[in-house]
């Protein structure tokens, strides 16, 4: 099927009233979620995905996409007018989103953020529609060993991209598969590491790690410092950009679209990573760089373009070779194979309509989120002004429905206490989370690949290096891993 | 101190972890058994620990532990969370979510006490009404049925 032929079939699908009612809802509660401080888009996803169990395939993921992506809209709001990200990808344009606001031109920066938004995300669906193909009709031809060399490959470039340790990345991902091996081994029925539990011979629950890790975590870290703010009360007008803030911010609009794509595409990148560069880069090649963090436009539309992009990017190797990239899109993974559907290279021929409707939802979703952003932002400015002391029992009791929804076990409940608290003690030591849930996810994927290479291999381990892709894939990783060290050796040394 | 205590608890846990894989089985005549893969997972955990243990420049600069106010704010959510997860089974989602509600506003946040019973019996009738009508998702119920 053809990029076009499957885009048709993509809207036949999404346009009922059932899928656009969910795109819909989707994008309002990823506004939403993009402008309370305190809840990201990973936690809203991994509360929600029991919601989307009553729904078809399609409508889940339209669903759980949208959220995605809107929280990427509906963050700049809150950075712009309170000076606090609402969720992580939209922390750098604080620096000049909120300078514009406090000169009175908080119009124009929420504006500029939403039609950057709208172009860049509209812009990565584009490519994605033609890109995305092309990578899952090279990827039919892989086996296990060739995915296996691939899910080396983006675990290897998750390590590269974190900040921070590299070796406690490492310890992250090694955790994060002892935690998976938990339950019942799926090729010979053995149990592991269950101890003769019935709560653990069913593995542990995705959803309770994921909300415990960054759901939990997130509150015990807000509360611990009881987010005060000072919110912009003005009446917000002039949204429409004037013809000096276009001139200004088309070259970074179209910049940080490109920037996001690749880095989305990259794993371990994604929207916050693009949004960073993207502001790191604007800066670097600006006639002026002394006019940063004073109020920019060039700040507030390059990352903001940016991080859109990276959604669009990232989304890629999840529905074309089953790889995810960051948290977010390994739980996009998890909620495919929950729904029964098995992710990677034969995903896009054997569910067309699932792949297609996913995209095609992507191009109505940025369109309700352009509206969603551009009229009614003043409504969500409103929602600003809820205290967080009242939204944080809010955000603990639907971690417990989302938590208890999905197995209506309570031990589950539990999981997720443990969870918090170890995310929480482990990003104060400077652990990086990313890696564990990515690792969580990938690891059943990757030790069947494995196993099935060796079972399949007369010369054992060898038909790693016989393969040509695969022995590409290691090398690569390899390759990466000596200059993640030798950066991290030399990083150290001159620390000292 | 509290990190080179955690690094001893990852070299314990690596070391336990892949004693225990190895009873599972490694190799067969048929493949890789259920252990190779924990055991490879354990002994990365077991010698990260030990290279985080011996390097102090892999040691977080300043983890700033909270103390006072803000740690007893952090206790507050961890008891009200274990009581949901005690009480839920017993008393159901309605009654425990409004109490350990009504707990953590009064205790964590200083709410007055009108306040925070009529936030924690809107936030229940809400996420009743939301998850469990219109989403028609299952809620654990207590002895009143609801």
């Amino acid at each position: 099927m053809d990029a076009l032929g499957g885009l048709l079939t993509g809207f036949s699908v999404i346009l009922t009233p059932e899928n656009l009612y969910l795109c819909l809802l989707g994008s309002v509660i990823g506004t939403l979620v993009g402008v309370l401080p305190g809840v990201g888009p990973l936690a809203a996803l991994a509360l929600l995905l029991p919601v989307t169990f009553t729904l078809t395939p399609v409508g889940g993921m339209v669903m759980l996409a949208s959220i995605f992506y809107g929280a990427m809209y509906g963050g700049s709001t809150t950075s712009i007018l309170l000076n606090i990200p609402g969720e992580a990808a939209s922390v750098v344009t604080c620096i000049d989103g909120h300078q514009m606001a406090r000169q009175g031109r908080a119009g124009a920066a929420l504006g500029i953020a939403a039609l950057g938004s709208f172009i860049a995300g509209t812009l990565g669906v584009i490519v994605m529609t033609f890109f995305a193909p092309l990578i899952a009709a090279a990827a039919i031809r892989f086996g296990p060993p060739e995915n296996f060399g691939l899910m080396v490959l983006g675990l290897v470039c998750t390590l590269f991209m974190i900040t921070g340790s590299t070796l406690k990345g490492v310890l992250m991902i090694a955790l994060g598969f002892l935690s998976a091996a938990v339950g019942i081994d799926v090729v010979n029925g053995q149990e592991r590491f269950t101890f003769g539990s019935i709560n653990l011979s069913g593995g542990i629950e995705l959803l309770a790690v994921v909300i415990g890790l960054f759901g939990v975590a997130e509150v015990l870290a807000n509360v611990e410092k009881m987010l005060q703010s000072t919110l912009l009360t003005e009446r917000i007008r002039n949204l429409w950009p004037t013809l000096a803030d276009w001139r200004a911010a088309w070259r970074p609009m179209l910049r940080g679209s490109g920037l996001g794509f690749v880095l989305g595409l990259v794993p371990g990148g994604g929207p916050v990573t693009a949004s960073f560069m993207s502001y790191a880069l604007e800066k670097r090649i600006a006639d002026r760089p002394d006019r940063f963090g004073k109020g920019a436009i060039e700040g507030v539309a390059g990352p903001e373009s940016a991080n859109n992009a990276a959604v669009a990017g990232s989304i890629i190797p999840v529905l074309s070779l089953g790889i995810p990239g960051n948290p977010v899109t390994a739980l996009l993974l998890g909620a495919l194979i929950i729904h029964g559907v098995q992710p990677g290279p034969l995903f896009m021929t054997q569910r067309p309509d699932l792949f297609w409707g996913i995209v095609a939802s992507m191009y109505i979703g940025n369109v309700f989120l352009l509206l969603l952003n551009l009229p009614l932002v003043g409504l969500w400015a409103q929602l600003l002004r809820i205290p967080y002391r009242v939204l944080f029992p809010v955000v603990l009791l639907l971690s417990v429905v989302g938590t208890y929804s999905a197995n209506k076990n309570v031990f589950d409940l539990w999981v997720m206490l443990g969870f918090g608290v170890a995310g929480y003690v482990l990003r104060k030591l400077e652990y990086d989370l990313a890696p564990f849930v990515i690792a969580f996810v990938l690891a059943p994927l990757l030790e069947q690949s494995l196993r099935q290479s060796l079972v399949m291999s007369p010369d054992g381990a060898m038909i790693l290096l016989q393969r040509p892709v695969t022995a590409l894939l290691l090398a690569c990783s390899a390759i990466l891993v000596v200059l993640m060290f030798t950066r991290q050796s030399r990083t150290e040394g001159g620390s000292r | 101190m509290f990190e080179r205590a955690l690094n001893a608890f990852w070299i314990l846990l690596g070391a336990a972890a892949a004693v225990y894989a190895w009873t599972l089985g490694l190799v067969s005549a048929s493949g890789p058994e259920s252990g190779l893969f924990p055991l490879i997972a354990s002994l990365i955990v077991m010698t990260a620990g030990i290279v985080l243990l011996v390097r102090p420049a892999t040691r977080a600069t300043d983890p700033d532990f909270p103390r006072g106010a803000a740690l007893g704010r952090i206790l507050g959510v961890v008891a009200g969370l274990a009581v949901m997860a005690l009480g839920v089974p017993h008393f159901g989602f309605a009654a425990t979510g409004a109490v350990t509600m009504v707990i953590l506003l009064r205790t964590v946040e200083r709410t007055n006490w009108f306040a925070a019973i009529a936030l924690a019996l809107g936030s229940v009738v809400v996420i009743l009404w939301l998850f469990g009508h219109v989403l028609g998702m299952v809620l654990p119920r207590g002895p009143w049925g609801f």
